[in-house]
């Protein structure tokens, strides 16, 4: 018996062109609105509490001593600060050194002081406000290397701004999404911008895996627990496919209530990215590689969006699918201890 | 007794259509595994072929086992049954490679090495059907050889024949940074494509083709607008796509969220190290492709 095992369908060409130019024209555009200009307070420190800048009031309250509504003011930024940073305790991390993490491999114990990190990642809306106070332009907020390359940070439509927004205005309807399409560089100028830092990998890590200092040795492969759980992050495997408004997936927070650290968006961390391969070779990227932690929505592997994995984002690269949070120091000496990474 | 004759007529390659001997593994004329015979002929639809193509180091083998496996998790509604456990090699050599943050190893160009993955495939969308596809790794230096020298691979033209889609993999990032190499790769795998249709200089060639533009984190506008970054930087391809294909797409796709290298003081080579994945765009040739069976 002859087997009939592969017949070539002959398609209509005029039907299956149809269907094409069909296709074609059934791809809508995502629907963007441009959020709207924001009308700028005349008086400093209240634009300053306007545009959410709650860490440089809190952390320059001498530079407003005269101003007569220092003391509300402050009272605002204390209580916005309370309501979206929680505290992370001291505690320790063992940094795997290795690309492939297994037991026996080199790690790097780091002690962590405790901080206050932001309890979401920072949003559009957030960071809409930072580039219409001129962010962008003011020059001491960014390492003077980076200077020539701020001409390149525009957005779609070549103005100033995140890749994905457009005119410089970012989509009203993900207002709430974490920012995204913005390098390194912009991260750390808004986080300086707002008074703030962004986490060191350390940092980052201790928050994840909650491996406070006490008797029980707690240490949490993600910030729920050790098992993974699609249904408190939004990873590859949840099937959601793009980013989500970052309080969501409230039962995926750690236990001081600081969402989304896994999944959603990689985020950016100060620390530079090392490793070595399995025959201890460095491991380098065509231009500095900064750490990202966390996994984002489109991470397959979910080993890959644990806590104690790291990974590395050319410092440059304005991805759809990494942002960051920032950190506030409890003292001010802290800042300058926690960009110094131990050897 | 049983003749030669008898029992080489119930083995008949499925891709080449030469008579093998019962108990034989590849098949004599194209070394196309002849397990999938068995599995063929215990399914009650017949399979179709979708090719994915493209030169050596471009990522076929790393697109494939990520597609496979997508499917295989009921990625966009799509259900996936691998036939026969040879299906499922693919995809577990290249999940098990890249979870390990190292790339598979490159496919070997003899065609009794290649991974063929052979699976029911059911659609619920636009409208809902079940799909039998066949779908084999083929080596990029192969692909290659058989293009400059027709029927030095005879499997690769038999498949080619047979194939009711195309998915042409094309480095963008090579491209992006000028190098004419995949241009000029694509150009002739659709040449050879072209004239083994012998279509007339009227006549286009009808099967649903998607050029995937790959690597394509390297270059992000590719993502924006593929067709436009095609027609800019693969224009030899583009014009070809225009003049002799009539039912052709473009799409960029990326796999690899950071790429790292691996290095060593005196070593004159550096090993490439997916630092991450990310997939993106990895579906959506496949489902046009599909849309069209």
């Amino acid at each position: 018996m002859a087997l009939r095992l592969f017949s070539r369908r002959q398609p209509d060409p005029a039907a299956q062109r149809a269907r094409t130019v069909a296709k074609r024209a059934a791809r809508k555009p995502e629907p963007y609105e441009p959020a709207e200009p924001l009308v700028l307070e005349k008086d400093p420190l209240q634009r300053h509490i306007q545009l959410e800048r709650y860490g440089h009031v809190v952390r320059n309250r001498q530079q407003w001593v005269d101003h007569p509504l220092i003391e509300s003011a402050f009272q605002a930024a204390i209580e916005e600060i309370d309501a979206h940073f929680a505290l992370v305790p001291e505690g320790f991390v063992s940094l795997s050194q290795t690309i492939v993490d297994a037991p026996g491999l080199p790690e790097l114990d780091i002690e962590t002081d405790a901080f206050l990190l932001g309890r979401t990642c920072v949003t559009n809306g957030q960071f809409q406000k930072f580039l219409d106070n001129g962010g962008y332009e003011d020059l001491d907020l960014w390492p003077q290397d980076i200077w020539p390359h701020l001409i390149d940070l525009k957005d779609q439509t070549g103005h100033t701004g995140p890749r994905f927004w457009r005119e410089g205005r970012h989509n009203k309807l993900i207002s709430d999404h974490p920012v995204v399409g913005v390098s390194y560089y912009e991260a750390a100028a808004y986080a300086k911008w707002a008074g703030y830092r962004l986490p060191t990998g350390a940092e980052w890590q201790m928050a994840a895996s909650w491996r406070i200092r006490s008797s029980a040795h707690v240490l949490r492969r993600y910030p729920w627990g050790d098992a993974l759980d699609i249904s408190r992050c939004n990873i590859w495997a949840s099937n959601i496919g793009h980013t989500v408004p970052v309080t969501e997936y409230e039962s995926g927070a750690a236990p001081n209530g600081v969402h989304q650290l896994i999944g959603n968006v990689w985020e950016w961390t100060s620390f530079d990215f090392t490793a070595i391969d399995e025959l201890a070779r460095t491991v380098v990227g065509d231009m500095l590689l900064k750490e990202v932690r966390g996994g984002a929505f489109d991470t397959y592997f979910p080993a890959q969006a644990a806590s104690t994995f790291r990974t590395g984002l050319a410092s440059l690269t304005r991805a759809h699918n990494v942002g960051f949070r920032c950190v506030l120091d409890l003292t001010p000496s802290d800042a300058a201890d926690a960009e110094r990474r131990p050897e | 007794m049983t003749t030669y004759a008898e029992a080489a007529v119930e083995n008949s390659c499925l891709i080449c259509g030469a008579r093998n001997l019962v108990g034989a593994m590849v098949c004599c004329d194209c070394q196309a595994p002849l397990a999938i015979v068995h599995d063929v002929a215990a399914q009650e639809r017949d399979p179709q072929i979708v090719t994915i193509l493209g030169e050596s180091n471009v990522g076929k083998t790393v697109y494939l086992g990520f597609l496979l496996d997508m499917l295989t998790q009921r990625a966009a509604d799509y259900e996936a049954i691998p036939k026969g456990a040879y299906s499922v090699d693919l995809q577990q050599n290249v999940i098990s490679h890249m979870a390990r943050r190292t790339f598979p190893p490159k496919t070997a160009m003899e065609a009794n090495s290649w991974y063929w993955a052979y699976y029911q495939i059911y659609q619920r969308k636009p409208a809902p059907k079940w799909i039998d596809l066949l779908m084999p790794d083929m080596a990029g230096e192969s692909l290659a050889a058989e293009v400059s020298t027709p029927n030095t691979f005879k499997v690769i033209r038999s498949l080619l024949k047979l194939s009711a889609g195309t998915l042409l993999l094309v480095d963008a990032a090579m491209a992006a940074n000028g190098s004419t190499q995949p241009d000029f790769f694509a150009v002739k795998m659709l040449s050879y494509i072209d004239s083994m249709h012998q279509a007339k200089r009227d006549e286009r060639v009808q099967t649903p083709t998607a050029i995937v533009l790959c690597k394509a984190d390297h270059c992000p506008e590719c993502f924006d607008h593929p067709r436009r970054f095609a027609q800019a930087n693969l224009n030899r391809l583009w014009n070809l796509c225009e003049n002799r294909f009539s039912n052709v797409e473009f799409f960029a796709t990326s796999v690899v969220g950071s790429l790292g290298y691996a290095t060593a003081p005196g070593e004159d080579y550096v090993t490439p190290i997916p630092l991450h994945t990310a997939l993106q765009g990895v579906l959506e040739p496949f489902q046009w492709v599909t849309d069209q069976l």
